[in-house]
């Protein structure tokens, strides 16, 4: 029945609501889920239609800005060198991610400990493991097993195939001698629990029809489903309520008529993303927490990361095929991952090798970076580039910094009237000679491997697809949010379960570790079930 | 007395100005934007984008104004060399992105232009496509550097 109270309520439908509330469902407490956006069709994704393109870019746009659905809230990014990109739907971002799927790696648990700076997590990479592996295998994950930049892992399919392209591009590392391994990609080279293999549609970043690609609509929510979990969609969280005591019990939510419904809960679960989590505590301020939920540290917000990327382009004489495939999954080189100070910065970055882009957005790329041209030569500048291109992404650690922030914008609102938030965000010097360093990196990478050119985006602007930190954890209550298992210091019924809580985000793509901490949470909640509010 | 439909709306003008942004090709393989009909399609697009569509339709009346006043037939009557160097003059490089973020999906995903760049005219699903494998020599490799 509609707004019974539950156990466990889960806000967010992404990579890691569906990953805690299928985890959690087996304490046999009722589990329901909030979500402010539908559940896609897979016959309604553009690669069904000649306008794959066209419609990547309009209402399946990365960005909420571009796309204003219902389902979408405005972001403030006037202030940010980087826009903040996410999906909202059953599945969350995962509906659009490229899912390459590295880990964190055990050194980046220990940043302040091996390098002075920022700060150690409370947990390391061996709490994590058991998670990660059930996690690859509740996502369908292909890969191949010894990537000696990890400790002894097997992804539980064969690798996808690099295709000519990444061929091509590996070659080039190996020429250099630099570390290179074939991604971990959440995405399947066979078929797997009944779902079909990938056919290299190579428009992963506008929803997989195939349904290779593990979205979690396809992945967890249906076993989560069939544990009696339940999802309520078009529901957009308000607030969390709390008790007199301060304790959480529930939240108020538009329905998707635009009604407000009241729903109580045991145990709220944030997974809102680290946009979408700190701007729901900021908005649900009360007499007992009047700067906004489980945020005595003031912490809520701030230390937003976003992974700072450039992008490097080569230009091969033959034809790459690159256009086939899965997107953003070839192979991952973390040759320059560790601290070398010699290079003038901390930290480090890794290089993901991705397959390229279509017609339509070739033509846009190279007309905005000068090398196609509109008129009488276009279409010779044209074929030069299209399918005659490898990309290098570069992904750099940005340290946590307070004054990268999500905060609630003072006027802008979204469809419901609720604040919207506001993303601040600024490249540190750190972060800026690192990148300088990976073009550079990238640019020999690709002249080794045969380019005949080379063109980068320094730093890419759409590329806020890793959203971390604003919620971050740690054991002291002064200098976090949350404890080591997600649990809110001020809140103790409240849980964040999103990248929110990242205390550093490594050099890597998030989601593997975003999602085996959110099943390591569901099982530390299990496990301490007895004295959970103690 | 027949009112002059808004520039983005006269058909024939807005042909002109899509193939002098994408002509035919040499070889005839590629037909120009304009002869393919996107003309409309475009206009709407630009038309329906809150932060494009103003300034282009108010830079494409412009300069469809001045080529009025160069030539009676304005636009279409100019010879190819002229139009270009009109459009270059009038169109700021910002604008005319704005209209080539509509005219290129458009354009690229209608299906002699596909064909024409070696694509199967076809929508990406649900036949897919192949790729190869990974190269055998990069896989060994990469096995003898296997961590166990
Ligand atoms: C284009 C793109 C490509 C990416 N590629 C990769 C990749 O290759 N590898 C990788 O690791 N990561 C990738 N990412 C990032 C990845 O998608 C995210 O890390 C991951 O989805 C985050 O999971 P989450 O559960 O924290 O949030 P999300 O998956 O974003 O889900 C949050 C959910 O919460 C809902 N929500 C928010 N606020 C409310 C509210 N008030 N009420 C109700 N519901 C609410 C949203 O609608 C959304 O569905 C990519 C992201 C994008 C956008």
């Amino acid at each position: 029945m509609l707004n019974e109270p539950v156990g466990v309520l889960v806000i967010g439908a992404g990579a890691s609501g569906a990953a805690f509330a299928w985890r959690i469902a087996d304490t046999g407490m009722s589990v329901l889920c909030l979500e402010q956006g539908p559940w896609m069709k897979q016959q309604d994704y553009p690669s069904n239609g000649l306008d794959w393109e066209a419609r990547g870019m309009r209402e399946f746009s990365t960005s909420p800005n571009v796309r204003r659905l219902p389902a979408d809230y405005p972001v403030n990014e006037q202030d940010s060198d980087i826009s903040p990109l996410m999906f909202n739907a059953v599945g969350g971002s995962t509906i659009l991610w490229a899912a390459h799927f590295p880990r964190l790696t055990p050194g980046d648990f220990r940043v302040k400990t091996e390098d002075g700076v920022g700060a150690d997590w409370p947990i390391d990479y061996r709490t994590l493991e058991p998670y990660f592996a059930l996690n690859d295998r509740m996502m369908g994950v292909s890969g191949l097993a010894g990537d000696p930049a990890y400790p002894y892992h097997e992804p539980p399919l064969q690798p996808l195939p690099l295709g000519r392209v990444g061929n091509t591009l590996a070659s080039g590392f190996e020429r250099l001698g630099w570390h290179w391994w074939p991604s971990d990609s959440a995405v399947l080279s066979q078929e797997y629990e009944g779902r079909a293999a990938c056919i290299n549609v190579g428009s992963c970043l506008s929803g997989c029809a195939q349904g290779a690609k593990a979205s979690t609509d396809i992945t967890y929510w249906p076993a989560a489903q069939r544990k009696g979990v339940q999802v309520r969609t078009g529901c957009r969280v308000r607030e969390i309520t709390v008790r007199a005591d301060g304790m959480a019990d529930g939240v108020l939510y538009y329905d998707a008529e635009g009604q407000l419904q009241e729903q109580k809960a045991e145990i709220v679960v944030l997974a809102c993303n680290g946009v979408g989590t700190p701007r729901l505590l900021l908005n649900s301020r009360s007499r007992q927490h009047p700067e906004g939920l489980a945020n005595s540290s003031s912490l809520v917000g701030k230390n937003l990361m976003l992974h700072p990327y450039a992008v490097v382009m080569g230009i091969f004489e033959e034809p790459l095929q690159g256009r086939r495939g899965p997107t953003g999954c070839l192979f991952w080189s973390h040759e320059f991952y560790r601290t070398d100070r010699s290079r003038g910065f901390v930290r480090g970055y890794s290089f993901e090798a991705i397959r390229s882009v279509g017609p339509a957005q070739t033509a846009l790329w190279g007309t905005l970076h000068g090398l196609v041209p509109w008129g009488e030569d276009h279409h010779r500048a044209f074929a030069r580039l299209y399918d005659h291109a490898g990309m290098l992404l570069c992904i750099t650690e940005d340290l946590p910094d307070e004054t990268n922030t999500v905060t609630l914008d003072p006027e802008l609102t979204d469809a419901h009237k609720i604040p919207a938030p506001k993303v601040t965000y600024r490249l540190s010097e750190n972060s800026r000679k690192m990148l300088a360093h990976a073009v550079e990196r990238a640019k020999e990478a690709l002249m080794a491997a045969g380019a005949v050119e080379t063109v980068a985006e320094p730093l890419m602007r759409e590329a806020g697809w890793h959203l971390m930190g604003t919620a971050r954890m740690g054991r002291d209550p002064r200098t976090s949010v949350v404890n080591e298992w997600g649990q809110a210091h001020d809140v103790r019924n409240l849980f964040i379960v999103d990248g929110s809580v990242f205390v550093t985000d490594g050099a890597v793509n998030p989601t593997s570790t975003i999602q085996a901490f959110a099943l390591y949470v569901a099982d530390s909640i299990k496990q301490k079930m007895e004295t959970l509010f103690d | 007395m027949t009112e002059t439909p808004a520039a983005l709306n006269d058909l024939h003008f807005m042909k002109t100005l899509l193939d002098l942004l994408i002509p035919p090709s040499a070889s005839g393989d590629l037909p120009g934007a304009g002869a393919l009909g996107l003309s409309a399609a475009v206009a709407t697009a630009l038309q329906a984008d809150p932060l494009l569509g103003p300034p282009v339709e108010a830079a494409v009346q412009a300069l469809r104004e001045t080529t009025l006043s160069q030539h009676p037939e304005g636009l279409p009557g100019m010879a190819p060399q002229a139009a270009v160097k009109v459009v270059e003059a009038q169109l700021d490089p910002m604008l005319i992105m704005g209209i080539l973020l509509y005219l290129y999906p458009a354009y690229y995903q209608h299906p002699r232009v596909l064909e024409g760049i070696g694509e199967p005219p076809r929508p990406p699903f649900p036949e897919g496509f192949d790729v190869e494998a990974t190269d055998a020599e990069l896989l060994e490799k990469l096995r003898a550097r296997r961590r166990a």
